[in-house]
């Protein structure tokens, strides 16, 4: 194979088209090319990953859409948030005697008349959003990233406000998700407005139309061809590469076509014009894990001191955000540690919810939000949402169908896996809860113990996985979030914690990695375990499989945090101390 | 004057299989599928109103007087405004023309949109849709909601116009409908799909399918055969009797499972209304009486009871109901039927419906000093309604502990279930079977009728000889009876045996001890010295020196012991000689001479 043709970063369809032709030429017939590769997704691997090509593929975001050229390479990071269903599309065509394509784009390049030779093939559409509750951490580096990499034009000298802007819409979206709360958030609002209006001025005379970045999140129709249905899941975080298409000049066609249907048969395409929502036509994509979002990532396997270090420092760190409670900084570490590694029947397993106690009305925004702040810069996604009777009433949690639009609409509990959700509940209050309440609460419920969230889809309700971690604030037991770890909080001190970048970086990457260790126990330590529960139900009849399960989740996640991949005796003699401290509080 | 003007009749094309091969899920119809008849099943989400489709356009000249017929095939169509007639086109006249909308052809033309099944949509993923277009007499034939397969052929619409510039080479698809099934969820219109119906006449010629089907129910929890075996007796029931008075006999069991939380209740519950095809889970706390059973509204709405007509009702944690409420269950329970009568409409509707409820011990656990009617937190009449009263203890005992212990580490370590030893029959099999086996209505033979009601007095007397302050007020024959018929239906047989009375029996004995054990042992019998005196009757009357386990499980099961016992007697009085116990088999031999 000769150089490449086409530059694959500026004009990515020339060199799908090269290659097609190319195809064409060595005699193979267009017609089976339905729902496979002739070659262009390979030659956009080489180049990605290969050759290095794919730091300088600029990542979509609110930011930089008005500048990035239609018709280039580029990247876009979100969470599946619906899927659209196929789209059939003339795939190849005869224009004359030579056949052309038109996969990886939406208008044609060259007219086309109904011949009969035409082929029609189908590409999935998926609408991706931002990951909620995406922290600005997680989110500037990317914006780094392009600025060092942009060839240069004229706007050079504005970048740096518009990144700015682009992490104060970030942080704008995660406080509009959480609590109204404190009142940094309320001023970074403030900020994020004058920005963006300011912003919206400077480029007014842009000839690209700016889509609406009001909401401060860029979705994105991702259009994926050839790949297996099972690849893409729901929730899940990708990063995709492809041609972005974005009709700015796109213009609302009411036309009389629309009277005959009635406005019924109509695509969803109509709720998502493509001068609002831009368009990308996948090559490659994905799969995102949390170490991803990293800044930096220090790819080196986690030597053992190394790890030791910043787990005591982390701990430190989270012991003084938590007022110096010991105790509980250490159930705080494993449950940051903890993910649903598996699902066996009807148990998730590898959850550790974590539910502190004891917090007054008084003490309870003091450390709430302390918390709060340290966990945003330390998980890439956080949520916080404070339950009241109000908000379970009114609240719409869990996603539903709107069969008017054909969408699916989000709820507040349509999260990205591996995301983080606090769930403060020492404002709620004595109160009736109606009929959305009751089944609110019940989402919580299922949500807690299963790791699972009932989608609404009118006339039946599917079950979708979630990997969620979940910590509840509260004074006493929470009764509608039940978690795994009930802990009364007993703070004795309020210090404020100064953290270092290095620090920072260096848990964000313990946390990230850790958590995806493998895991074992060998088999003498499996009797041991095993003789240490059986004692332990004969003492207490009130133990239960669920106890069992989270001990043993208790242990998995203690070894990690050490960085090891069996469990030791010391560790799980840790675990039964951590216990036994823990019953002794709530006596 | 075209022919399809005066076309009286509708031609629709039908699959010659239908009915027997899978449809399609709405996901697995592809671009390859175009032009081609397909069928697949859905959940009609969105109906249109049914509107004229023009089929033939009739104007009339204003000039020549001549009447134009212009044929229309799509939905669009461009309208004539010059008369082609000869008359016209030689004189140049340019007539007008003017359409005629009463003799024109119009068509009713419905448009839909259907979604997939929830069993056909992988995991996390989201349902897909699609348009269907009715036409003629097949419009009005689907409502949001139902539950549909259709056939029909899959077609795309070019856009046309404006909106093909813009969107490019994009083709929208839609089926056009050529016939209409509804899915009814009931058992008896429950249809064999593909191979099925071999699957379950090979499982009907299975001696064992009893024990197959009871371990397949809700594999995953551990233990609890009799409860499971009791369980499938209500999925099967017994057929509805409906004597000359109009009085009506049911033949649905209904069940209650109480016992100490933690126990996988509502698993077993939740598992049984996977299994039945129709269905509904509550929970007594969030639902009202009136939602169980049916409001009264301007447009009468047929509620979970209701819903549940044919079905099973699955009521968990039936305590925590409101007391007004569970009275509405009475009804239901007994009657089979939900009255109301409520701003002036009196009716009443069938629920012909299982109910399965389960309940938590008044003190949260089971307190075993105490009787069970003061464990059990619900009024005797209600209690009455269940025909199996089943009480699931968490006993303390070191090997369940650590079976339990072993169940999660292996969980753990393995992230998986441990194997279960056996291969559960699917859901949909077990579906299968139960909806065919629930066609058959067997009957009891003449010469049974005497051991059953000899049987059943026996029970009486023993109850009444029993100084128990409560009767186990449930054991009635009419559930007897609908369990014998159950027993007999599972085993896909026409007549009842006394295997299967036995088995009723044994399963009404098993739901009375799990109640009353304790009370047993209070009272100062000797359940080991029982079991003996039972055994060496047995081995007496049949003049044998061997019993049989199995029997021997049996024969001590209906007199109200459990199978632990059996094993410490044989154990016991093996120790002193008295029989031998074959080690593999457990069968028992009397070591004496007769």
């Amino acid at each position: 194979m000769v150089g490449v043709a086409y530059d694959c970063l500026a004009n990515p369809l020339g060199a799908v088209r090269s290659t097609f032709d190319k195809a064409i030429a060595s005699g193979s017939d267009p017609a089976s090319f339905d729902g496979r590769d002739w070659g262009a997704v390979d030659l956009f691997r080489n180049f990605l990953y290969d050759d290095g090509g794919l730091s300088q593929v600029p990542i979509l975001n609110s930011a930089n859409i008005r500048w990035v050229q239609p018709n280039t390479l580029v990247r876009f990071r979100g969470m599946i948030q619906d899927m659209l269903g196929n789209e059939f599309y003339v795939g190849a065509y005869k224009d004359g005697s030579v056949w052309r394509t038109n996969k990886f784009t939406d208008a044609p390049q060259f007219p086309v008349d109904s011949t009969p030779d035409m082929r029609l093939w189908e590409r999935r559409m998926l609408y991706c959003t931002p990951v909620p509750g995406q922290n600005s951490w997680a989110e500037s580096s990317n914006a780094v990233m392009y600025a060092s990499m942009e060839s240069g034009t004229q706007q050079k000298e504005k970048r740096p406000r518009v990144d700015a802007e682009a992490t104060d819409n970030m942080d704008y979206d995660v406080s509009d998700n959480g609590i109204e709360g404190s009142p940094s958030t309320k001023k970074l609002k403030e900020n994020g407005h004058s920005t963006q209006q300011s912003i919206t001025e400077g480029t007014s005379s842009s000839m690209i139309m700016a889509p609406d970045v009001n909401s401060g999140s860029l979705p994105c129709l991702i259009k994926i061809y050839d790949c297996l249905e099972s690849d893409l899941k729901l929730n899940e975080v990708f990063e995709f590469v492809g041609v972005f298409t974005f009709d700015s000049e796109f213009k609302e066609d009411k036309d009389e076509s629309d009277d005959f249907t009635n406005g019924f048969s109509e695509d969803v395409l109509v709720h998502l014009p493509p001068n609002k929502v831009p368009r990308l036509h996948c090559f490659i994509h994905r799969k995102l894990a949390v170490h991803d979002f990293l800044p930096c990532s220090p790819t080196n396997e986690p030597k053992p001191n190394l790890v030791k270090e910043i787990r005591e420092s982390l701990l430190r760190h989270l012991t003084a955000v938590l007022g110096n409670d010991g105790i509980a900084a250490n159930f705080m570490l494993l449950h940051l540690l903890s993910m649903v590694y598996s699902r066996g029947g009807t148990v998730a397993v590898g959850k550790l919810s974590l539910n502190l106690t004891c917090l007054s009305r008084e003490s309870a925004p003091v450390f709430g939000t302390q918390l709060g702040l340290a966990l945003k810069n330390l998980l890439p996604f956080t949520q916080c949402i404070s339950l009241t009777v109000d908000y379970l009433n009114t609240a719409s949690l869990a996603p539903r169908k709107d069969y008017e639009t054909s969408r699916l609409i989000t709820g507040a509990l349509q999260l990205a896996e591996g995301s983080h959700v606090i769930f403060d509940e020492t404002r709620l209050e004595a109160g009736i809860l109606n009929s959305v309440g009751v089944e609110n609460a019940r989402l919580l419920k299922t949500l807690i113990e299963l790791q699972k969230v009932e989608y609404d889809f009118k006339f039946y309700k599917l079950d979708m996985p979630a990997d969620i971690q979940m910590l509840v604030l509260s004074e006493g037991k929470s009764n509608i979030l039940p978690a795994d770890v009930v802990l009364p909080f007993h703070p004795s001190s309020v210090a404020s914690a100064e953290v270092t970048a290095e620090a920072l970086e260096a848990w964000r990457w313990y946390l990230a990695t850790l958590r995806s260790l493998p895991h074992s126990i060998d088999s003498e330590l499996q009797k041991v375990i095993e003789n240490d529960l059986v004692a332990a139900r004969q003492e207490d009849r009130t133990l239960g499989t669920q106890d069992f399960s989270r001990l043993l989740t208790m242990g998995r996640l203690m070894s990690m945090s050490f960085g090891e991949t069996s469990l030791s005796l010391e560790h799980w003699q840790m675990v039964k101390e951590l216990e036994r401290l823990r019953r002794e509080r709530l006596k | 004057m075209p022919p399809e003007i005066k076309r009286y009749f509708e031609v629709y094309v039908r699959a010659s299989s239908s009915g027997k091969s899978k449809p399609y899920a709405i996901r697995e119809v592809k671009a390859s599928h175009i032009g081609q008849l397909v069928r697949i099943s859905g959940i009609v989400t969105r109906c249109s109103d049914v509107k004229p489709l023009m089929r033939v356009a009739v104007y009339t000249c204003e000039e020549c007087g001549f009447e134009i017929y212009q044929e229309v095939t799509a939905r669009v169509f461009m309208p004539l405004f010059e008369c082609p007639s000869g008359r016209c086109l030689t004189n140049r006249t340019k007539g007008n023309l003017i359409l005629q909308l009463r003799a024109s052809k119009f068509l009713k033309f419905q448009e839909a949109k259907i979604q997939e099944l929830a069993e056909d949509v992988p995991k996390g993923h989201i349902p897909r849709t699609m348009t269907v277009h009715f036409r003629g007499e097949l419009t009005r034939k689907v409502a949001p909601g139902d539950v549909v397969k259709l056939s029909g052929i899959f077609l795309p619409i070019p856009y046309t116009g404006f909106r093909a510039m813009r969107a490019g080479l994009v083709a929208d698809t839609y089926l056009e409908a050529m016939s209409i099934t509804h899915t009814k969820k009931k058992y008896e219109d429950y249809e064999l799909i593909g191979d099925e119906e071999e699957q379950v006449a090979r499982l009907a010629e299975d001696g064992n399918i009893y024990e197959k089907l009871a371990r397949s129910l809700a594999p995953e929890i551990y233990g609890h055969e009799d409860i499971k075996k009791a369980l499938l007796l209500l999925l099967v029931g017994a057929p509805h009797r409906k004597l000359k008075d109009g009085m009506k006999i049911r033949g649905d069991l209904h069940i209650c499972l109480m016992g100490d939380p933690g126990v996988a209740k509502s698993q077993l519950l939740k598992h049984i209304i996977n299994v039945a095809p129709r269905g509904v889970y509550t929970t007594g706390k969030g639902s009202s009486g009136v939602g169980l059973t049916a409001a009264v509204q301007k447009d009468p709405v047929t509620n979970e009871m209701v819903l549940a007509d044919m079905g099973i009702c699955a009521i968990d944690e039936f305590d925590k109901m409101d007391e007004l409420d569970r009275t509405t269950i009475h009804e239901v329970m007994e009657q089979q039927t939900v009255s109301i009568a409520k701003a002036g409409i009196t009716t009443s509707l069938n629920a012909r419906t299982a109910v399965l409820a389960t309940t938590n011990p008044a003190w949260g656990r089971y307190d075993l000093r105490r009787t069970p009617a003061e464990n059990i937190d619900l009024p005797p009449a209600l209690l009455s309604r269940f025909d199996l009263l089943w009480l699931i203890l968490d006993q303390a005992d070191m090997d369940s502990d650590l079976e339990m212990a072993r169940h999660v580490v292996y969980v753990h370590q393995n992230k998986e279930s441990p194997a279960l030893g056996f291969t559960p029959l699917e859901p949909s099999v077990i579906r299968a079977y139960i909806s065919a086996v629930r066609r058959l209505s067997p009957s009891v033979p003449q010469e049974l009728e005497d051991y059953i009601t000899s049987s059943y007095s026996s029970i009486r007397q023993e109850e009444a000889k029993s100084n128990a302050p409560h009767s186990y007020t449930t054991v009635r024959t009419l559930a007897q009876h609908s369990s014998n018929i159950g027993l007999a239906r599972l085993r896909h047989s026409e007549t009842v045996t006394q295997s299967d009375v036995d088995e009723a029996l044994r399963l009404m004995h098993m739901s009375k001890f799990s109640l009353y054990s304790d009370d047993r042992q209070k009272s100062g019998l000797d359940p080991i010295g029982d079991i003996y005196s039972f055994l060496r009757d047995e081995s007496e009357t049949t003049g044998k020196q061997d019993v049989i386990y199995a029997h021997a499980l049996n024969l001590i099961s209906r007199k109200g012991y459990s199978e632990a016992q059996l094993k410490q007697c044989l154990e016991e009085y093996a120790n002193i000689n008295v029989w031998q116990i074959n080690p593999l088999s457990f069968d028992i031999r009397f070591i004496d001479a007769i």
